[in-house]
């Protein structure tokens, strides 16, 4: 599993590490029953103090998305379909509301925004551009 | 229950000129506390009061609840220290270090000194003259945590090493933090190194306290709000809101440090000064501190 953190940003780490297991847990490259790593190996590799890892675990399975088993490493929770489809328009949802906040700032209305979605969606369909690219891309990173 | 605490704690070097001026926190057992400030800014004073290497001029200090000046051997009997300055004997091998620590420390761990030493491959028969800075600096990480302190105070400790022994120091601290759990208080220039081990941040400046909070909470209710130019506010208007914390003049325009997540910093500015568009966002913890220590231009 990659999780990549950046102490400098304005983020919490721990919020950095949630966001990512949760992505990870949308986009399906963690399934319910895949181990997460121990607090004590993700904080040497990651270079950060183990109570970062513990409070972020903790959160997660405050929100069920994670279980703990006493002695046993922390697993990815089972999901019901709905739940997985609510997480995962959760996940666009979040990714996009910067993008609208900047179409708002620079003028653009809400139709101007949903053609211009549309056609650069068209265009990575289509064959055109940069599509085989983003493609192949895409498949990697769910392998 | 605390392992230190600072009580309204003032020391002067000259008459009149406060170097601390009433600094008042504690560290409870398992923290790891980030001490920042400029240099001069009383971080090593702190420190060395903890250590009851100084007294403190006004105010109290206790260590494991006992006053470090009145049992000084009790105290730095379960502390661990490391400074940038510390200087070991450079004609001694590290074999020799080693047992004079071995023979002050009752509780000294023989077996944890030999896997730092093989973690840091470092041989027992170098000279301490001979070793680099960064080695030397292991060195006396090690002799500062193979008696298992209670509580490590480092001061400076990654001070003046190249970014690869720093990492290293790093990594060995977050390994002992693994192994051991410890209660650390540590000061730093280097922000990320404060980012990665610290739970809780503790700013002096000029002397005096000015932040005590925990490192995630700095970073999710506390934000710099950019205020444009030629619109009213004043930095006097602005320090009269609740929460605000600091102002600089910047050329474009104020920028006022809140204890205060964004959007009711915002919120605030509007309301009291009617400035809209105030430009809120959270920071990392470099940019918190120049905005809070840096200067006025």
């Amino acid at each position: 599993m990659l999780i990549v953190v950046d102490p400098h940003s304005g983020v919490p780490v721990y919020r950095q590490l949630m966001d990512q297991v949760k992505f990870h847990v949308a986009s399906g490259l963690l399934k319910p029953g895949d181990e997460l790593p121990s607090t004590r190996s993700l904080s040497a590799e990651l270079g950060v103090n183990p109570m970062t890892i513990s409070k972020a675990y903790s959160f997660l399975e405050r929100e069920g998305l994670v279980e703990r088993r006493p002695g046993r490493p922390l697993v990815v929770g089972g999901v019901s379909d709905d739940d997985a489809r609510t997480r995962r328009v959760e996940q666009l949802e979040e990714s996009l509301a910067p993008t609208i906040t900047v179409a708002r700032q620079l003028g653009f209305s809400d139709d101007e925004v949903v053609d211009t979605l549309r056609r650069m969606l068209d265009g990575t369909k289509a064959g055109e551009g940069s599509d085989d690219h983003t493609d192949s891309a895409d498949k990697e990173s769910h392998e | 229950m605390s392992i230190v605490t600072f009580n309204n704690v003032c020391r002067a070097y000259e008459a009149g000129i406060d170097v601390l001026h009433d600094v008042t926190f504690g560290i409870e057992r398992g923290e790891v506390v980030g001490l920042l400030g400029k240099n001069g800014a009383g971080k090593t004073t702190l420190i060395r009061i903890a250590m009851g290497m100084l007294a403190a001029g006004k105010g109290s200090v206790e260590v494991f609840g006992l006053d470090p000046r009145v049992s000084p051997v009790a105290v730095k009997s379960r502390i661990g220290y490391v400074s940038e300055d510390q200087i070991l004997p450079p004609f001694l091998s590290i074999a020799e270090v080693l047992d004079i620590h071995r023979g002050l420390f009752p509780t000294w761990d023989e077996e944890m000194a030999m896997g730092l030493l093989k973690r840091f491959s470092l041989g027992p028969h170098a000279k301490l003259g001979k070793l680099s800075k960064g080695q030397a600096r292991q060195v006396a990480l090690l002799c500062a945590v193979a008696h298992r302190p209670e509580l490590l105070l480092l001061d400076e400790p990654a001070g003046g090493l190249d970014p690869a022994a720093r990492r290293e120091f790093l990594e060995t601290s977050i390994h002992l933090l693994n192994e051991e759990g410890a209660t650390i208080l540590f000061s730093s220039h280097y922000m990320t190194d404060v980012e990665r081990m610290a739970e809780r941040v503790v700013m002096v400046h000029e002397g005096s306290l000015l932040i005590d909070r925990p490192l995630d909470d700095l970073r999710e209710n506390h934000c710099v709000a950019r205020i444009p130019s030629g619109n009213g506010a004043t930095t006097e208007t602005l320090r009269a809101i609740e929460g605000c914390l600091g102002v600089r003049t910047r050329s474009d325009g104020l920028h006022a440090v809140f204890a205060l997540a964004p959007a009711s910093a915002g919120a605030l500015v509007a309301e009291r000064l009617g400035v809209q568009g105030a430009d809120c966002r959270t920071v990392g913890l470099e940019e918190m501190f120049i905005e809070l220590a840096g200067g006025q231009s």
